[in-house]
């Protein structure tokens, strides 16, 4: 069996530039090269990174908060303990997802009425 | 190594350093510094430096000070940065090595790391609450075996059987890792081609990798198998990596005398170190017989040190002297040859522990 290990700086720029990063690429690219330059530890590079990107992520505060806290635990303890950290963050990602997409409906069922409200209005003006 | 590398060798790890504590060695004096072969940082503890054969505090403002009210003091959040820093934030990335007490970091840097250890049943698994950090800095001194290497050289393409032998802290390490250098790159001067050469390096000491690169010099032929048992070791580079010489550090178990058998039996030469005052010594372990007189060893080189001078011999399997510089000792002796004038000077003194342990035994060859 052969393991990795990679620390984190290797794993996020492997994560950023290898192509699985998607539209995080650059959150992680950036988080990797603040860490190389080991003058903060995992979590601080991490927020730094995510704050910068926040503005050009589509994410909503809370979502940035949960990330957030997630780098707080990067790094720090073992391999057991790292696969515990990301499987609960996994899942708590999934809870906020599932959160999205009940609120995707609901914002897309008003927007759909009103549209049509808007519609009827335009017409009732035009006629 | 000069002084120039060893400055600079610093420089490099004061990257690891927190601020504070970079700050106070990065006032230290370029002579002290230059010297300065291991750092001890310990939670709430003065930070100490471990020089030239004595140890002394280091002060706020990078003076040495044998009174610890006047030395820097650590905080215990400072050894936990020190640690993360050294594991680059990815504690899970070095488990093993934590496991083993020891990190091995880029540059060949050695840091021994102590705190509340983690057992999982009887397997240590690592350590919490680190209390302290001991870095080493490494001296690796290019040329030291060349003087001994042609009567470790048996052909243009062979070499013999050699057992390196000395109480600890006396060079074994260097001196062995100086030889597989030669083995494996080869030496026009000694009329030698560079053979397959690879390390079983145990404790990561020999070739020091970093992320699976040797942090020292161990020549171009040379794989290294990085922290693996001798055992293990030496049955997997027999079976997969066909080498004509293979490089073990420490011998000490009648296990690893058998182990070596089985290399002679496949016809690889070996190059190893052990723990042992003189031959006589080694031969009274239980399990070494069978590796020293006929069909063992055929060569034996001996370091020790007497009233801090050093001196080294090499003699065959019959006991004959083939080579020695003792007369002369430190200043004329071998570690002359490794043209660093007073800085080996320092190195031969720093180990003055050996000198300590050598006492009360036959010191000179052939005493």
């Amino acid at each position: 069996m052969c393991i990795m290990g990679k620390p984190l700086n290797k794993a996020f720029e492997n994560l950023g530039k290898g192509g699985y990063g998607g539209v995080w690429a650059p959150l992680f690219c950036r988080s990797g090269s603040l860490l190389h330059e080991q003058v903060m530890d995992a979590g601080e590079a991490w927020r730094i990174a995510l704050e910068e990107a926040s503005a050009t992520l589509p994410l909503a505060r809370e979502d940035i908060d949960l990330l957030r806290d997630f780098g707080e635990l990067l790094g720090k303890s073992d391999r057991d303990m790292q696969q515990a950290v990301l499987a609960m963050e996994k899942e708590k990602v999934s809870v906020m997802e599932r959160k999205a997409k009940e609120e995707a409906e609901t914002t897309g069922k008003l927007y759909r009425n009103l549209g049509a409200l808007l519609g009827a209005a335009a017409v009732i003006l035009l006629i | 190594m000069d002084k120039a590398s060893h400055l600079y060798a610093l420089d490099r790890l004061r990257s690891y350093l927190p601020d504070r504590i970079n700050r106070v060695v990065g006032r230290m004096a370029s002579e002290e510094a230059a010297g300065l072969e291991e750092l001890r940082i310990n939670a709430g503890m003065p930070l100490m430096g471990v020089f030239s054969g004595f140890d002394r505090f280091i002060a706020e403002d990078g003076s040495l000070t044998g009174r610890s009210e006047k030395a820097f003091y650590v905080s215990r959040e400072e050894v936990e940065e020190l640690f993360y820093r050294l594991c680059e934030h990815s504690v899970y990335a070095y488990q093993d090595d934590i496991a083993r007490g020891f990190l091995t970091l880029k540059g060949g840097y050695r840091a021994g790391i102590c705190g509340k250890a983690i057992y999982q049943g009887q397997v240590l698994k690592g350590f919490k609450d680190i209390s302290s950090v001991c870095i080493r800095i490494p001296r690796e001194l290019k040329g030291c075996a060349e003087p001994i290497f042609p009567f470790v050289k048996a052909g243009r393409h062979d070499i013999y059987n050699t057992l390196i032998l000395s109480p600890p802290r006396c060079g074994k390490t260097t001196l062995l890792r100086d030889l597989c250098r030669i083995i494996s790159t080869g030496s026009e001067r000694a009329d030698f081609a560079g053979v397959r050469t690879v390390i079983v390096d145990e404790r990561s000491e020999i070739a020091a990798c970093y992320r699976g690169v040797p942090q020292n010099d161990c020549g171009p032929r040379t794989d290294v198998l990085d922290g693996c048992r001798k055992a293990e070791g030496i049955e997997m580079a027999l079976r997969a990596l066909s080498p004509a010489v293979i490089v073990v550090d420490e011998l000490g178990t009648g296990q690893d005398a058998e182990n070596i058998k089985m290399a002679w039996n496949a016809g690889v030469r070996i190059v190893a170190t052990a723990h042992a005052y003189d031959i006589g010594d080694l031969k009274e372990r239980l399990g070494f017989g069978i590796l020293i007189g006929m069909g063992g060893f055929e060569r034996y080189i001996v370091l020790g040190m007497r009233n801090g001078k050093r001196w080294i011999k090499v003699t065959d399997a019959y006991g004959n002297q083939l080579y020695t510089d003792q007369a002369a000792g430190l200043h004329d002796g071998v570690f002359r040859l490794h043209g660093h004038g007073a800085e080996i000077f320092r190195e031969a003194e720093s180990q003055a522990a050996c000198a300590a342990e050598v006492q009360g035994h036959p010191s000179v060859p052939g005493e």
